[in-house]
C-alpha cells in the first residue's frame, strides 16, 4: 500500500542545513496498523507529513497504492489527499463553527458528493464512532475524546486508502486514549491501513508493528503481538 | 461557483462572525451611501439650475441699454442710451436668418382696478413673440397676437395671482380690468413657476401702451431667440455680431462695456453646464476615493480573517480542498459582503432620497435623486470592488501551507 525508498529531507535553518530524514526505506501492506515511534526530533512527524503529502521530500521515491507520488502541485496534492488519505491530528482540528455532522461531511464535499448522500454517509460514520446523538453539536460542546472520534469519523468518511494519525492520543487522558485506540483497532479490523505516530509505549503496543526512528533513520522495525483494548469475541 | 454548498459555507461563516461581517460591510455600505448622496446632490443642483433657466428659452439674447462710460464719436461719456422702435425693426430686418422670435419690452407699473378690488402690479408691454421668448404658459384664454398688436387693442394677459386678487371667484376672462384708468379686456391668464411675483404681472401689447404714453417710440429692452439649430460657437458669434452692429448704430465705443449689454443665455448656460459637470466629476472622484478606503478596509479585514482562519484553511486543504476552491470561498465571501452591504447603503440612500428629495425645492437645489444608470454602475463597481478586496487575501489563503497551518499545536 505504502512504499518509500531512500527518502531524504533536510530543512534549511539559517546557514545550517538540518538533515531530518536520512534515507528512509519503508513498506506497509494493506491492512497494517503501524506505530511510528521516536523521540522528538527523530523525524517521525516529518515522515508522516511527507506520507500525507503535506510536505515534499528532497529525494527518494514514494508509491501510494501503486501510484507514484511526485511532481506535486497544490491542486494535484489536494486531489491525492482527498482520494487516498485520511488525517487524524493531535489537536483534532475540527472546524469550530461546524456541527459534528458537518465536520464529518466536509471531505465528502471536496469529493463533490451530493448533499443528501453526503449527509447520509457522514451520519453513518458518526454512528460508527458512537456519536450519532451528537451530530448537531458543535465541537465546543464535545469532550476531547468525542472530538477525536468525530475527527476519526471525518478521516474515515472519505474512505481513504490510508489513515494517518499524528499523536491521536497526545491531548487525551489515558481512559479516553484507550477509547480512541479501541476505535482505531476496530477500523483496522475492517481492513484499513493505519499509521499512528506516537511516543507512548502503551499506545504503540496496541498496534501490530512498531517502527522506531532515531536521528532520521529507522533503527528498529518489528512486528509485535497486538494488545487489544477490548477483547473481541 | 454558484452551487448551494458554497453559499451555505459562506452564510455559515458570516453567521458565525456577525460583528466582523457587520464591521466589514459597514465601510463599503457607508462609502456607497456617500457616493450616491453626492451624486444626488449634484443632480439636485443641476435640477435647480435647469429649473431656473427653464423660465426663459435657453437660446435667448437680451439687449439692455445702459450709460456710456467712454467718449465716442463726438459724444461725451455718461450718455444714457435709449432703444427705440427703429432699433427693433432694424434688428428684425438685419438678421432674418439668425432670429426666430423677437420682442421689445417696455416696463411700467399699473394700478389695476376691478369692481371693489385694487392692486399695483408690474406691467410689461411686449410684442406677441414675447410669449415664446419668456416661455409664458397660458392657463386659459390666449396670448395677444399680431392683430391685437396692429390694432393697438386694449387687451391684457394677466398672471394667475392677479386674477385671484382682483376677480376673486369670478372668471377674469372677457371681463374688463381698469389699468391706470383705462379699460383693458382680459384675454388670457398665465402661470409661471418662478418666484412669487412672477404671477403678479400683466402683459399688454406694446403698440397699445406706446400710444397711451404719448405716442412714444421708446422701448426698455429688446429680447429675442436665435435660430435653435445654432451651437454655442455660432450663437456667440451671432451675439457678437449683433453687439458690434448695435454699438455702431447707437454710437457706442466698441470697448464700452456699460453702454450696451448684449446678454446671451447660451453663454451663461454653458458656463453653468461645465460648472456642474466639473462638480459631478469631483463628487464621483471623492466618492470613489471613499469607496477605495472601504475596499481597503474589507481587504484588511479579510487578510486578518485569513490569518485567523489559517488553521481552518490548513484543515480544509488536508481534507482535499483545492487552492482554487479556497480562492473561490474567500472571493465569494468578500464579494458577497461587499455587494450586500453596498446594496444596503444604496437602498438606504435611495429611500432617504425618495423621502426627503421631493421636499427640496430651493432655487439652486431641487429634487436630488439618482437614476437607474447610477444604480447599475454602482452595483457593477461594488462587485468589482468585492473581487478586488478579496483578491490579495484569497491568494494568501490559497498559499497557506497545510503543514505550517497544522503544526502550531
Amino acid at each position: 500500500m505504502i512504499e518509500i525508498k531512500e527518502l531524504h529531507k533536510s530543512y534549511q535553518m539559517g546557514s545550517n542545513s538540518l538533515h531530518v530524514l536520512k534515507g528512509i526505506n519503508f513498506t506497509a501492506k494493506e491492512g497494517e496498523l503501524v506505530a511510528i515511534m521516536g523521540s522528538s526530533g527523530s523525524g517521525k512527524s516529518t515522515l508522516l507529513n511527507i506520507l500525507g503529502m503535506l510536505d515534499v521530500a528532497d529525494s527518494g521515491e514514494y508509491y501510494l497504492d501503486g501510484v507514484p507520488i511526485k511532481d506535486l502541485n497544490e491542486t494535484k496534492a489536494a486531489k491525492y489527499r482527498n482520494q487516498f488519505l485520511g488525517f487524524v491530528f493531535q489537536s483534532f482540528n475540527l472546524i469550530n463553527y461546524k456541527s459534528a455532522l458537518e465536520n464529518v461531511a466536509l471531505p465528502l464535499y471536496y469529493q463533490k458528493i451530493g448533499r443528501k448522500e453526503r449527509q447520509e454517509k457522514a451520519m453513518k460514520y458518526l454512528e460508527q464512532v458512537g456519536l450519532k446523538e451528537w451530530a448537531t453539536h458543535l465541537p465546543s460542546e464535545l469532550s476531547g475524546g468525542q472530538k477525536q472520534r468525530v475527527a476519526i469519523a471525518r478521516a474515515m468518511a472519505a474512505e481513504p486508502k490510508v489513515l494517518l494519525a499524528d499523536e491521536p492520543t497526545g491531548a487525551l487522558d489515558s481512559t479516553t486514549s484507550y477509547e480512541v485506540m479501541d476505535l482505531i483497532q476496530k477500523i483496522n479490523d475492517q481492513g484499513n491501513t493505519i499509521l499512528v505516530v506516537t511516543h507512548e509505549e502503551d499506545i504503540a503496543h496496541m498496534c501490530k508493528r512498531i517502527v522506531h526512528l532515531k536521528d532520521g533513520v529507522i533503527v528498529e522495525d518489528k512486528k509485535i503481538k497486538q494488545v487489544r483494548v477490548t477483547q473481541n469475541v | 461557483m454558484f452551487d448551494r454548498d458554497t453559499w451555505q459555507e459562506i452564510f455559515h461563516t458570516l453567521k458565525n462572525n456577525k460583528l466582523r461581517t457587520f464591521l466589514t460591510g459597514f465601510s463599503v455600505g457607508w462609502a456607497i451611501f456617500i457616493l450616491v448622496m453626492l451624486l444626488a446632490s449634484v443632480n439636485g443642483m443641476q435640477n435647480g439650475f435647469t429649473n431656473q433657466f427653464n423660465d426663459d428659452a435657453t437660446n435667448s439674447i437680451f439687449i439692455r441699454p445702459g450709460t456710456t462710460s467712454k467718449a465716442y464719436a463726438g459724444f461725451e461719456a455718461g450718455r444714457r442710451i435709449q432703444l427705440k422702435n427703429d432699433d427693433y425693426d432694424y434688428i428684425r430686418k438685419s438678421f432674418p436668418k439668425d432670429i426666430e422670435h423677437i420682442s421689445s419690452r417696455y416696463f411700467t407699473s399699473a394700478s389695476a382696478h376691478y369692481k371693489g378690488e385694487t392692486g399695483s402690479y408690474s406691467l410689461q408691454a411686449v410684442h406677441p413673440d414675447h410669449q415664446i421668448i419668456e416661455k409664458t404658459v397660458i392657463l386659459s384664454g390666449r396670448y395677444f397676437n399680431e392683430a391685437d398688436q396692429a390694432n393697438k387693442a386694449k387687451v391684457a394677459v394677466i398672471g394667475r395671482k392677479v386674477g385671484d386678487d382682483l376677480f376673486k371667484n369670478e372668471d377674469p376672462l372677457g371681463n374688463f380690468v381698469e389699468l391706470n384708468g383705462l379699460s383693458f379686456r382680459v384675454i388670457g391668464i398665465f402661470t409661471d413657476e418662478g418666484d412669487d411675483n412672477a404671477e403678479r404681472r400683466i402683459y399688454a401689447p406694446i403698440s397699445t401702451y406706446q400710444q397711451i404714453y404719448g405716442n412714444t417710440e421708446k422701448v426698455n429692452q429688446i429680447a429675442m431667440t436665435y435660430n435653435s439649430e445654432y451651437d454655442l460657437t455660432k450663437a456667440l458669434e451671432f451675439s457678437g455680431r449683433l453687439e458690434d452692429l448695435m454699438k455702431r448704430r447707437l454710437k457706442i465705443s466698441p470697448e464700452d462695456q456699460s453702454g450696451l449689454n448684449v446678454w446671451n443665455y447660451a453663454q451663461a448656460f454653458s458656463d453653468i453646464s461645465s460648472f456642474s459637470a466639473v462638480l459631478s466629476t469631483i463628487s464621483i472622484a471623492v466618492g470613489f476615493l471613499i469607496l477605495i478606503a472601504g475596499i481597503v478596509g474589507i481587504g484588511n479585514i479579510m487578510v486578518f480573517t485569513i490569518k485567523e482562519r489559517t488553521k481552518e484553511i490548513g484543515v480544509r486543504k488536508a481534507l482535499g480542498a483545492k487552492p482554487s476552491q479556497i480562492i473561490n470561498l474567500v472571493l465569494l465571501e468578500s464579494t458577497f459582503i461587499t455587494a450586500l452591504s453596498g446594496f444596503i447603503g444604496l437602498t438606504f440612500a435611495w429611500i432617504l432620497l425618495s423621502i426627503i428629495g421631493p421636499n427640496f425645492d430651493l432655487p439652486a437645489f431641487s429634487n436630488p435623486s439618482v437614476d437607474l444608470s447610477t444604480v447599475v454602475t454602482a452595483t457593477i463597481i461594488l462587485i468589482i470592488a468585492g473581487v478586488l478586496a478579496g483578491l490579495i487575501p484569497a491568494v494568501k489563503a490559497a498559499n497557506v501551507k497545510p503543514i505550517v497551518a497544522l503544526s502550531d499545536k
